[in-house]
């Protein structure tokens, strides 16, 4: 029974990706008796419009701002697809994933998911940082007291600020 | 004292409620009678209500031109953790305008002299004068953008109680944050000058996460303007103008969701050391906010570490964000700055 299941899947996946690979130029004739099916058709005319957006850019549509990162978000939180491992050519897997990159870069970026050890609550775990006088940090000085320079309301002063511009 | 009646009803209440048997009518009559009378308290509250409020921030102005405009000088006392630092400060108002002296009194020697909107800060160890910009207002200011748009973010209230900071008298105003992106703060000013003699920040356990205060204050005629006057000869000094110009993020690409309440006040480009970094500063009109963005470097990462830190009463969030670094802090609570980073986005600008 599961291994029905999962040729199944494995059917649905290589006729995908025999289209998206004939679209790339990489022949494989033998999708053509595929192709006849609904589901061979529908692949067809996704793969296509995949192919649309990716060239021409007034095809895709600007979603509003927080949709990238809510979609981010959810793909975080969806749970990893567990697929069998099927033989490829590497010349195939690096133009995919090439595809993916220039499908992303066209879209947004997001911040990296941040995993704080099965955490869901990172403001809690927030790393204490040595205090002002404390050598450790040079980074994190500059930015603090370009804070303090441009918005400090308080009386914070960087006791051991070096002359920071000079350097 | 309606906050008191509230506090002494609201405990009475829920034990009748709890014990009584729903065949005591009367108690539920009277409980009735209590809940009609304390909707009667809350409508008169509100009522009473915008006319407070305004005379809060009405308040809160006056304690930012008072910080501009009148003579005054003193030691004060600034708190973090275990960290104390106490500052000299002179303001005095001449023909040219604003003149401010300030000597930090703890550790190495530093001295901000101030001229209007150009700070000089001397590092005497290095006889160095770093020339700085100026932005917004500092202690005894406030910060202060709009102020009329404060009262959508904060509950802003006066005591009528008198206290008692650096011998004078002073009166107390509590600025309660209406959501959780934001500190709280608690604000003493003098009586008589409304100049601002003691703040302290709030955070959502009422717990004091920074203070700072007056120690010795005097004001108006005690104030001798040879004050003003460094100690430092800063003849042969080297001079170092930062280089700080005007950027704007948004038409990069990059889309940072301001969290509510905060608005953009600045954008800028400055050196700092390894590589150029933006700056953009978010501001409620007391708290503040910086987003850092800056090329993120591939071979070596970022010395700070991604996720959550905290450093004193200022908390950090560091992320990267496709090839570029993130860095927000500020003095609001950690889950602000995390909020803001992880819902931030950077859409390259196609190169048409």
């Amino acid at each position: 029974m599961q291994s029905t299941a999962k040729s199944a899947v494995d059917t649905d996946i290589s006729l995908e990706e025999s289209v998206s690979a004939w679209m790339d130029g990489e022949a494989s004739e033998d999708i053509f008796p595929d192709l006849a099916t609904a589901h061979g058709r529908r692949t067809w005319d996704t793969y296509h419009l995949i192919g649309d957006a990716l060239r021409n850019t007034d095809l895709a549509v600007s979603p509003s701002a927080d949709f990238h990162a809510r979609l981010a978000r959810a793909l975080d939180a969806e749970l990893p697809i567990v697929a069998p491992q099927r033989r490829r050519s590497p010349l195939r897997l690096g133009l995919s994933g090439l595809a993916v990159a220039a499908a992303v870069a066209t879209v947004a970026w997001v911040a990296q998911p941040y995993i704080m050890g099965g955490s869901s609550r990172p403001a809690a775990d927030a790393r204490v940082l040595a205090d002002a006088s404390a050598p450790e940090a040079p980074g994190l000085r500059d930015y603090l007291e370009a804070h303090r320079q441009m918005a400090g309301p308080s009386a914070v002063r960087q006791v051991s600020f070096d002359a920071g511009a000079g350097r | 004292m309606i906050a008191q009646l509230q506090q002494f009803c609201w405990p009475v209440l829920g034990r009748g409620g709890l014990i009584r048997r729903p065949a005591q009518g009367a108690g539920w009559a009277l409980t009735a009678v209590f809940l009609v009378a304390l909707s009667a308290m809350h409508e008169a509250a509100r009522a009473a209500g915008p006319a407070q409020a305004e005379a809060s921030i009405q308040l809160l102005y006056d304690i930012q031109q008072a910080a501009r405009k009148q003579d005054y000088a003193g030691v004060f006392l600034y708190q973090q953790g275990e960290v104390i630092q106490s500052s000299r400060l002179v303001h005095v108002i001449d023909g040219t305008g604003e003149r401010e002296r300030l000597e930090i009194l703890d550790g190495q020697p530093r001295e901000y002299l101030r001229h209007n909107d150009e700070i000089q800060c001397l590092i005497p160890e290095r006889k160095t004068v770093l020339m700085e910009p100026r932005r917004g207002d500092r202690f005894p200011g406030l910060l202060l953008g709009n102020p009329t748009d404060l009262a959508q973010h904060y509950e802003i209230r006066t005591q009528d109680n008198l206290h008692r900071v650096a011998d004078r008298q002073c009166r107390l105003i509590t600025i309660a944050p209406r959501d959780g992106l934001r500190y709280g703060y608690r604000l003493c000013a003098d009586v008589d000058t409304n100049l601002l003699l003691k703040a302290q920040t709030i955070d959502a356990s009422q717990g004091v996460v920074e203070q700072v205060s007056f120690t010795s204050i005097r004001m108006g005629g005690k104030v001798d303007p040879a004050e003003l006057s460094s100690r430092w000869s800063t003849r042969d000094w080297k001079v170092l103008q930062p280089r700080i110009e005007p950027a704007d993020l948004a038409a990069q690409g990059w889309r940072i969701p301001a969290p509510k309440g905060f608005v953009a006040v600045m954008q800028v480009k400055r050196s700092m050391g390894h590589s150029n970094v933006n700056q953009l500063v978010l501001s409620d009109g007391l708290a503040a906010i910086s987003v850092f963005i800056e090329p993120y470097d591939t071979q070596r990462g970022h010395p700070l570490s991604a996720g959550a830190a905290r450093r004193g009463a200022i908390n950090i969030y560091g992320t990267r964000i496709a090839d570029f670094w993130l860095t927000a802090l500020g003095e609001v609570p950690a889950a602000t700055l995390e909020q803001l980073a992880t819902s931030t986005e950077y859409v390259p600008v196609s190169s048409q």
